[in-house]
């Protein structure tokens, strides 16, 4: 089975690293963006800096909103455990992303037995045609809706009638929240940078943080991407910083503007994208200049790509760690169907170390 | 490899070494003068003081609520100027890579992180995983979890506690076991807002003491080296000496550590009730002498607070500098992330002379240990500076002209003559730490210890004399030169690993199955998660 191509030319994965290696190494400003495991990611930043590359989450605008909460404004949150156990009020604020659905489904499932109150009810909030995650046993999520306007505005309109305020608009069954409220211990609100606008979440915030005054309420995150949230983890500890960082000028410097990989793409400011995901990526407009090298889960090699070289899924063919917003931490999941194909951690690490470096640190 | 460490002073008090002489390593450990062959190598160590590498029992360096911080302060670790890229990450600001070149170069071999919460414990070991250079270890934290608090609640027999708190050590792969304001975290999510000692949590009518009691019990029944770790209730608040009063007092007979004293060491006199109770509770751990604590002492600036103390963490939100903080509940303590600016003001200076006050009234070297909780009261960075006060008069003298006058006369601090000598030096950071941790092979420089050494030269200026080690040896290698680091390595985190018992695991595995909807495996990891050669060294338990 061909796991490695230099342009459409099969060839061994060790040819395509070195030639991987010696485009990234002449490259005047290399990008990359990734959808990967906790050591594919390391890997991949430790040869950003070797390259003095700039890196990115594959879809990396849902996850900056997400970072943005905590560089700028920080948040209360609580545990996705602790959720499913005290949780008696649940507020679905916006569409969350599909790949929380089944943990709604099973926070309808389910009453907290960590509360006094031995039930749960459900809000969402969003705009009409919010669509809401499908909840089981017949349960029902009461609208809180300004009809069409943005989520941040109906976000200020809720805290501000919350706090008895006089609002242009009202939101659509606020007695029954209000009353909710009252009756409740935990309530918690489950948030996601996933169609959200940045101010929204620090909207949300404030709404949680006045109803901390009195009683207790908190925010359950759940990120756009487990990967990419597992991404910013993994970042943050190794260079301080979160994703889009880059090492341009040979330390880590962190700007959300200027190292938007997809920017810098779009913007004709890169020459090279490295780009690593082992889900199958819609093809992109050919860009001039723009070569691109591409680690994904393929049998074939990648439209336009300089190099293409297979890697396989992690958690699903290798054994992998990852983040799990089920656990709110990282976890170590088995192989369910190993295979010989590499992981993106090993074939990053076999580029790196065609990139010459005096670095005497192994990572 | 045979390596002479030639004519240096020695201060070894666990051996009863002090004066000049040599110290032989052979590979990675300490050895004996060989009767006949020459070193392949040799340091020489001439105007010298030569230590075992030092031991940070509590400094905060890895995990998620470290991790969180960093997210949450990125203006406040800007990156170094680009250096020659000689090494991997080496212009990172706060990053795990330059934790471990930081403690390295002032001489430090092993750290332990204190507050690693079992929910976390991949991701914590992940992180100390690329701390290179040095080794690490944690503590895992019990004391706010549902399945203790129930146990406690329905009068499990101590043999179940203590099987839970094994099966948790093991998991997590801790080194000792931590419980953090015993209760509150759990009665914080019930809206209880202030929680003291003998205060019931909510649902469970289960006093902190009592989880303090079942906790130091349960360790001492399992052998567990380390005491349990206690992190106080009422932490920072005027009056809250009597509640380290009261905890140490409670520690009746058997071994207990409480963290970061100087916290607690706040009386209520003076105009603006706020005072030292430092001379009392010094007074109190010299008549007590199965407590140890470490002190967590201030020193001045911006640093940001981490703490899994989620309840006084929310109450201190407001005096964030700058103004953001993250709180969070988890599925036992959580924690919260509050930056903050230590001014020489009034409270600042008394904190500053509270924090120097316990190290030097408290009499006995092998119960203080030396830390600053980083990055709590002030970034580790500040050891040398402190160093310095600790081992000079005239340095505290100096410094305290600059402070707070009002706050200075509520504090004996001005009347205390005491300076650490290089002995105390070595027994509180070197000696005593590897005793208190129950790490034989470190903290001396007898045969058979790893050759963890830190050799610093003799300068009138003690901090930059401590702040550089002339060479630093991590088992055998030799990985600092002048201050610099010229090698890199991998440590290993240390770790017990009593056997967990079936029945427990099975217990735990309904528990988790019933109340969470997940199975164990989602917690466990096997060591291969860690993605590192010999990740882990084991310690044994007391037998
Ligand atoms: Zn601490």
């Amino acid at each position: 089975m061909a796991v490695a191509w230099i342009g459409n030319r099969e060839t061994l994965v060790e040819h395509a690293a070195a030639h991987a290696a010696a485009l990234l190494w002449s490259s005047r400003c290399p990008v990359f963006s990734f959808d990967t495991d906790i050591h594919g990611t390391r890997a991949a930043i430790a040869l950003a800096e070797r390259v003095g590359a700039a890196y990115d989450h594959a879809d990396g605008a849902a996850l900056a909103r997400e970072t943005a909460l905590f560089t700028d404004k920080g948040a209360m949150t609580v545990a996705p455990g602790e959720t499913r156990r005290r949780a008696d009020v649940v507020v679905i604020v916006g569409e969350l992303p599909k790949i929380h659905h089944d943990f709604v489904g099973e926070l309808a499932d389910t009453t907290p037995d960590l509360s006094a109150r031995n039930e749960r009810e459900f809000f969402l909030v969003g705009s009409n045609g919010t669509p809401a995650p499908p909840l089981v046993n017949g349960r029902t999520a009461t609208l809180l809706s300004c009809g069409q306007v943005s989520l941040g505005a109906t976000l200020a309109a809720l805290r501000a009638q919350y706090r008895g305020r006089q609002t242009s608009q009202s939101v659509s069954n606020f007695d029954d929240f209000a009353k909710a409220l009252t009756a409740a211990r935990f309530p918690v609100f489950l948030f996601s940078g996933h169609a959200t606008e940045g101010l929204a979440l620090e909207m949300l915030q404030g709404l949680i943080a006045d109803l901390n005054r009195k009683s207790r309420a908190s925010g359950l995150h759940l990120p756009a991407s487990e990967n990419g949230w597992g991404s910013v983890l993994a970042s943050t500890w190794m260079t301080g910083f979160p994703l889009r960082t880059g090492f341009a000028r040979g330390f880590p410097e962190f700007d959300p503007w200027r190292y938007d990989v997809a920017r810098m793409i779009a913007a004709g400011e890169a020459d090279l994208h490295l780009r690593i995901s082992t889900t199958i990526v819609r093809p992109q407009k050919k860009r001039n200049r723009l070569a691109l090298i591409a680690l994904a889960k393929t049998k074939e090699p990648v439209a336009g790509a300089a190099v293409t070289i297979a890697i396989g899924e992690a958690g699903v063919e290798h054994e992998a760690v990852v983040y799990s917003s089920r656990t709110g931490s990282l976890r170590s999941v088995d192989a369910q169907a190993a295979s010989e194909l590499p992981s993106a951690a090993t074939i990053i690490r076999l580029v790196a170390n065609n990139v010459s470096a005096e670095a005497a640190l192994p990572c | 490899m045979l390596t002479k460490i030639a004519g240096g002073d020695i201060i070894d008090p666990v051996n009863g070494r002090l004066g000049k002489g040599d110290v032989w390593i052979r590979d990675d450990k300490i050895v004996a003068a060989p009767a006949a062959g020459a070193a392949d190598r040799t340091i020489e160590a001439d105007g010298c003081i030569v230590m075992a590498g030092a031991i940070d029992i509590h400094s905060h360096i890895g995990g998620g609520n470290v991790n969180t911080a960093r997210l949450l302060l990125p203006e406040q670790h800007a990156a170094h100027q680009a250096r020659p890229a000689a090494t991997p990450l080496s212009n990172a600001g706060w990053s795990t890579f330059e934790t471990g070149c930081l403690y390295a170069k002032m001489g430090f071999t092993t750290v332990v992180e204190p507050a690693m919460s079992p929910g976390a414990a991949l991701h914590t070991h992940l992180e100390l995983a690329d701390i290179p250079i040095i080794d690490k270890a944690t503590l895992a934290i019990l004391g706010n979890d549902d399945f203790l608090l129930s146990m406690i609640r329905d009068t499990a027999s101590s043999t179940m506690i203590e099987d839970y708190v094994a099966w948790t050590v093991a998991s997590t792969r801790a080194l000792g076991v931590k419980v953090i304001n015993a209760g509150a975290a759990a009665a914080f999510k019930e809206n209880v807002r202030t929680f003291s000692l003998d205060d019931m949590v909510p649902s469970y009518g289960v006093s902190s003491r009592k989880i303090v009691k079942t906790l130091q019990a349960a360790v001492e029944g399992l052998g567990v080296p380390h005491p349990l770790h206690v992190h106080c209730n009422n932490l920072g608040s005027p009056g809250s000496a009597d509640t380290a009063a009261a905890t140490i007092a409670a520690a009746e007979g058997l071994p207990l550590h409480l963290a970061h004293l100087q916290f607690y060491g706040y009386g209520t006199e003076g105009k603006r009730r706020f005072s030292s109770a430092a001379a009392r509770l010094a007074e109190l751990v010299n008549a007590t002498p199965e407590v140890t604590i470490d002190i967590g002492q201030v020193m001045f600036g911006q640093t940001v607070t981490i703490s899994s103390d989620v309840m006084r963490q929310f109450s201190a939100r407001g005096s964030a500098h700058p103004k953001k903080a993250v709180i969070h509940d988890g599925d036992g303590n959580g924690g919260g992330i509050v930056p903050y600016s230590y001014g020489k003001d009034f409270y600042g200076t008394m904190q500053w002379a509270i924090g120097l006050e316990l190290f030097l009234l408290i009499d006995d070297p092998w119960r203080v240990f030396f830390t600053t909780d980083h990055p709590n009261g002030a970034p580790f960075t500040a050891y040398p500076a402190l160093f310095e006060l600790l081992m000079s008069r005239k340095a505290r003298n100096e410094m305290a002209a600059g402070l707070s006058q009002s706050a200075l006369a509520l504090s004996t601090l001005a009347a205390i003559d005491r300076e650490y000598t290089f002995e105390e030096i070595a027994i509180m950071t070197r000696a005593a730490p590897a005793k208190l941790l129950g790490l034989t092979d470190r903290g001396h420089l007898g045969g058979g210890a790893i050759a963890d050494i830190a050799v610093y030269r003799r300068d009138e200026d003690i901090a930059k004399m401590l702040g550089k080690a002339a060479y630093v040896f991590k088992d055998g290698d030799l990985v600092v030169q002048n201050g610099e680091i010229t090698h890199y390595r991998w440590g290993k985190a240390l770790r017990l690993n009593p056997s967990p018992d079936k029945a427990m695991v099975r217990r735990l595995e309904d528990y988790h199955q019933q109340r969470y909807g997940l199975s164990l495996d989602w917690f466990n990891f096997p060591d291969s998660a860690i993605a590192r050669e010999q990740p882990f060294g084991e310690v044994p338990c007391r037998t």
